[in-house]
């Protein structure tokens, strides 16, 4: 089903991210504590890996969320699961927010739960699996002990798996299963949003299309909230509604997916989907990808003005300086395009 | 066509566990001309990092090559004696390894590192040796290679590392290069331009690479003949358009359709069933089995290798294919 | 690459490796012999040895393989007072492994919790949990567990609290090296992300995750407390004269040494250094075992 932008329309918005940063300061050795002390400059190697990113989450929506490997992806979903306070800025569910007050603080909904990438190591190794997802529930009064049992195999079932897999451990399913352990686990929460962050790309690719279609089924079924971070576009493409793009801590692109694919208007996103490898395997020519030019600049001092600035062919002098807003595009046809370039593409 | 550079010809190599023998490469064949790219794909543990691995003799036990024949250029590797065989290690073929962590040592600067790779086969001064290490470093993307050479691993990211390891590779100018998922650690952007660096290294100088990878896509952009393992065994084989286009293997189909291109946005994708089974008592039927849908009763005997022109296949119903 | 699908549970993979070493396994069963034997010293001794009213002088500092008054036989001889020195060492094993033990269990908990909550809350508590430890890893546990034992007195509590103090600091140092690598672990994240209470993060899955250096560690520190306590009771530091353990006995023989009679303080010395050793060969195998080496 193309998504289109009635289909998912200006719903409720769910999970609100305004203004959000985050950066990364590694804690000051000893050594360095006495330095700054006595007046020194001490080099704090900073990471910004989230830059004043704003984003909405609308009920039933599945927001896909590309960029190169360290633009921010994950540590963006883990802002909004509520792992990491923003540094800066906020996440709201239904206008409260997700973590108390404080740098320290924790996690205050169970409304919003995570699919973590590696399978492998986001389950307990020596927590049964029944326990794995039975504890949260649990814990949270969604459930009551005596229940537990079934509670636990019929988000199992959900997810595709035999009941007696509740009494075996980890290390004895594929990484398919595992995943699916790991699923069933956040359903088991009853969420209203799913953060998944790479979920099927430590997976075998016969598995996952297996992953992929539970995926879609949940979506369906349970009306799901997604956020979708994947760096492959074939995946993003297949299951997502909207898609945002992001690149050096910023969101660049966010619209329609289907749009955005076919029509992108920011140079960055142009040239992503230009360099994946596709299988293209009617019509003569095999492989049609171009490399990007340059490297990824580093988090730890980004560029001043447009952070793609130095690998986009279309620069200009006002780039290197200014910000480009983050703006509706004039010529598309819902406030759901919007593009943060000084001289977006079409 | 060039000239044959390696030919493998039923190469089986096994792990003796304490569970039982596993045949992690199983009767595997196939012939590499100078110059060509072949692609080795296939799922998690279906052999082929081990293949590699064959193939340079780096096979510790209880792993055991226990039979076939390697032969570069007419020389048969199998039965060289270790001092031998690490002659032709780095100097004639040299491996990318899956992890780029194990190839680099996290101690030395990577311009020791590059020149100690190099002394190791040649004698060359110590300007020579930095021209060609800044060279390869330059080749395959890392700018402003002649500041890098004095770095530690650890101040290069990761699909930076990965690139230093094909660079000490790249060293020695290789007839072949083994690399196993040498991108799969990066992302798509940066996996392209290594793509495009590694394509135009094996058209200029010549150099043979077999590649490894379980994305078929990446596969697919840089190799001309696509080699399908599944359980230890080659299951097809082929010039890589003409596999993709038209699979004859029951896996090779269901792989190809259970990517999302080939399914309608938001539509369930085909899915093969199940997972490959353990490699260790593997039985006498074909090992795609319990996971194929064209089986019949005499798929209980393990199907033998047929091949029909450039193509081959190991099934008893090919799903195309000519195969009288 | 282990199968996936493979029945086999850890544990039984881990005895099955440990079997194959004959030296371990030998020390295993030294170890477990030993205990069962101490456990069960009232029962199979011949004599009580410290029921004085039992012990005649006249059986006194005989050498071993004698016959006493009681009619049994002195494997290995008696000693000032008479009292049988088999028994004698059973019953100071006894005391001995006792002692060290509830030291260790003690030294265990109250070290792991801390080293686990130091990694899992990080910050100024990590920063305050860990400069103590530090510091007092600096000094030697024998010249803690001397001035601790020397300012508490003698009895039971006090020599098990110099023991305690002695030792949590290094069940602390592990448990937090493991934890921190443990903390940053993607399950952690998700039990942050369901979210579950800092105490079943900590209990639950930081603390079982870091049992495997944590068993080697007690192994060791049980064979060192075992150790200390010998040494603190052997400078009359430890029990009090009525439930001598293995230290006090080899003390009370040391002063008939060089008039021949070496069994008084020998046996039990010898007793003392094959629990230890065993301990310390079966500690070893663990550490070995569980050393991160490639395992696919
Ligand atoms: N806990 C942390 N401490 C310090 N720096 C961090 C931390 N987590 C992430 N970073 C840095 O923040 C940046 C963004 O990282 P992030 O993991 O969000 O990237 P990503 O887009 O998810 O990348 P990938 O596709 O490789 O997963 C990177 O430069 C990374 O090194
Ligand atoms: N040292 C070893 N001892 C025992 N078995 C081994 C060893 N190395 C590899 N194997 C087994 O050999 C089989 C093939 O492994 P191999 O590493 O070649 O797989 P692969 O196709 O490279 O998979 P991946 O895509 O995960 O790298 C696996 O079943 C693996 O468990
Ligand atoms: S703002 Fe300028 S530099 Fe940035 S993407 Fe647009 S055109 Fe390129
Ligand atoms: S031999 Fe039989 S079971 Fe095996 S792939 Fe072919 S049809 Fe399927
Ligand atoms: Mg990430
Ligand atoms: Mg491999």
């Amino acid at each position: 089903m193309p998504a289109s932008p009635d289909t998912v329309g200006p719903g409720p918005v769910l999970l609100r991210v305004s203004q959000a940063s985050k950066q990364f300061a590694p804690s000051l050795s000893f050594g360095d504590h006495i330095a700054s002390w006595l007046g020194q400059e001490v080099d704090r190697r900073i990471v910004h890996a989230v830059d004043h990113v704003s984003l909405e989450l609308h009920r039933g929506e599945v927001l896909g969320l590309v960029g190169e490997s360290g633009c921010g992806k994950s540590t963006l979903g883990r802002m909004m699961a509520g792992i990491y306070p923003p540094s800066r800025g906020r996440v709201e569910l239904d206008g409260v927010p997700v973590m108390g007050a404080g740098n320290k603080s924790l996690k205050t909904t169970t409304r919003i739960q995570m699919v973590f990438q590696d399978p492998f190591a986001s389950l307990d190794p020596r927590v049964r699996i029944g326990e794995t997802i039975g504890e949260g529930p649990l814990f949270h009064g969604l459930v009551d002990q005596a229940n537990l049992k079934s509670y636990v195999r019929q988000w199992l079932e959900t997810v595709g798996l035999p009941a007696e897999a509740a009494d075996r451990f980890p290390h004895q399913f594929s990484g398919g299963q595992r995943q699916r352990v790991a699923i069933a686990r956040a359903l088991a929460m009853q969420p209203d949003v799913l953060i998944c962050d790479e979920p099927v790309a430590s997976l075998d690719v016969s598995i996952q299309a297996q992953i992929i279609n539970l995926f879609l089924k949940l979506k369906h079924e349970l009306k799901l909230t997604m956020l979708f971070i994947s760096h492959d576009l074939g995946v993003v493409r297949h299951i997502t509604d909207n898609i945002a793009v992001m690149y050096l801590g910023r969101i660049v692109e966010h619209g329609p997916t289907m749009q955005v694919y076919e029509t992108p208007r920011h140079p960055y996103t142009r040239a992503l989907l230009d360099s994946i490898p596709r299988l293209v395997t009617d019509g003569d020519e095999l492989v049609v990808f171009k490399a990007i030019d340059g490297e990824l600049p580093s988090p730890l001092a980004p560029p001043p003005g447009c952070h793609f600035h130095l690998r986009c062919p279309f620069v200009q002098d006002i780039c290197k300086t200014r910000i480009p807003d983050f703006k509706a595009s004039p010529s598309s046809l819902t406030q759901y395009r919007q593009v943060s370039c000084h001289f977006p593409i079409g | 066509m060039s000239r044959i550079l390696l030919e493998v010809e039923g190469l089986s190599t096994h792990f003796m566990t304490r569970n039982g023998v596993l045949k992690a490469v199983n009767d595997v064949s196939f012939t590499l001309h100078e110059g060509e790219i072949i692609g080795l794909v296939g799922e998690s543990g279906s052999g082929k990092s081990v293949t590699g691995f064959s193939i340079l003799g780096l096979v510790d036990p209880p792993g055991k090559i226990v039979s076939g024949s390697v032969r570069l250029q007419g020389r048969d590797l199998i039965g060289m004696s270790e001092p031998e065989l690490r002659t032709v290690r780095g100097r004639e073929i040299s491996m990318v390894f899956q992890d780029p962590s194990t190839t680099l040592n996290p101690v030395l600067s990577i311009g020791t590192q590059m020149r100690l790779a190099l002394a190791a086969h040649e004698k060359v001064s110590r300007e020579a040796a930095d021209a060609r290490c800044i060279d390869v470093l330059n080749k395959v993307g890392i700018p402003d290679a002649a500041r890098r050479l004095d770095s530690f691993p650890h101040q290069f990211s990761g699909g930076m590392r990965q690139r230093v390891a094909i660079a000490i590779a790249l060293l020695n100018r290789p007839k072949l290069i083994i690399c196993d998922e040498p991108t799969t650690a990066l992302d798509v952007s940066i996996q392209a331009q290594i793509l495009l660096q590694m394509k135009t290294l094996a058209q200029d100088f010549g150099t043979a690479m077999i590649w490894i990878s379980h994305d078929l896509s990446t596969v697919s952009s840089v190799a001309s003949q696509l080699l399908v393992m599944y359980a230890g065994r080659m299951i097809e084989s082929g010039p890589v358009r003409d596999l993709l286009r038209v699979p004859n293997h029951p896996y090779t189909q269901g792989l190809l359709n259970s990517l999302p291109e080939h399914a309608r946005p938001g539509q369930p994708l085909v899915q093969i069933p199940g997972q490959m089974p353990s490699l260790i008592g593997l039985g006498a039927e074909c090992a795609f089995l319990s996971r194929c849908t064209r089986s019949d009763s005499l798929c209980q005997a393990s199907p033998a290798l047929k091949s029909s022109g450039e193509r081959r296949v190991r099934c008893h119903h090919p799903v195309a294919g000519d195969w009288s | 690459m282990s199968d996936p699908r493979q029945a086999d549970t850890p544990l039984r993979l881990f005895w099955n490796e440990f079997k194959s070493s004959h030296l371990a396994l030998g020390a295993l069963i030294a170890v477990i012999l030993i205990i069962t034997l101490a456990v069960l010293a009232p029962w199979i001794t011949p004599q009580d040895p410290y029921e004085l009213s039992k012990l005649v002088l006249m059986d006194a500092r005989r050498p071993p393989g004698f016959v006493g008054s009681g009619g049994f036989v002195h494997w290995l001889g008696t000693d000032a007072q008479g009292r049988d020195i088999l028994s004698a060492i059973l019953y100071g094993l006894r005391v001995s492994i006792q002692i060290s033990l509830t030291a260790g269990f003690i030294a265990f908990s109250l070290g792991a919790t801390l080293g686990a909550v130091a990694a899992y809350f990080g910050g100024r508590i990590e920063t305050l949990i860990m400069r103590i430890i530090d510091l007092q890893l600096s000094f030697p546990a024998i010249l803690l567990a001397l001035v601790l034992a020397a300012l508490l007195g003698q009895g039971k509590w006090p020599l098990i609290t110099a023991l305690v103090t002695a030792q949590y600091a290094y069940f602390a140092r592990t448990t937090h090296g493991a934890a921190a690598t443990e903390r940053s672990k993607d399950y952690i994240e998700a039990a942050l992300s369901t979210p579950l209470s800092a105490a079943r993060v900590v209990f639950r899955h930081i603390l079982p995750n870091c049992l495997p250096p944590l068993i080697v560690v007690a192994t060791v520190q049980i064979a060192n407390a075992i150790a200390l306590e010998a040494t603190l009771s052997f400078l009359g530091l430890g029990l009090p004269v009525t439930e001598p353990s293995l230290g006090m006995l080899i003390a009370n023989g040391f002063q008939y040494m060089l008039s021949g009679r070496y069994w008084i303080s020998i046996y039990p010395g010898i007793a003392l250094i094959v629990l230890i050793v065993a301990i310390n060969l079966v500690g070893d195998q663990v550490r070995d075992q569980l050393n991160p080496r490639l395992k696919r």
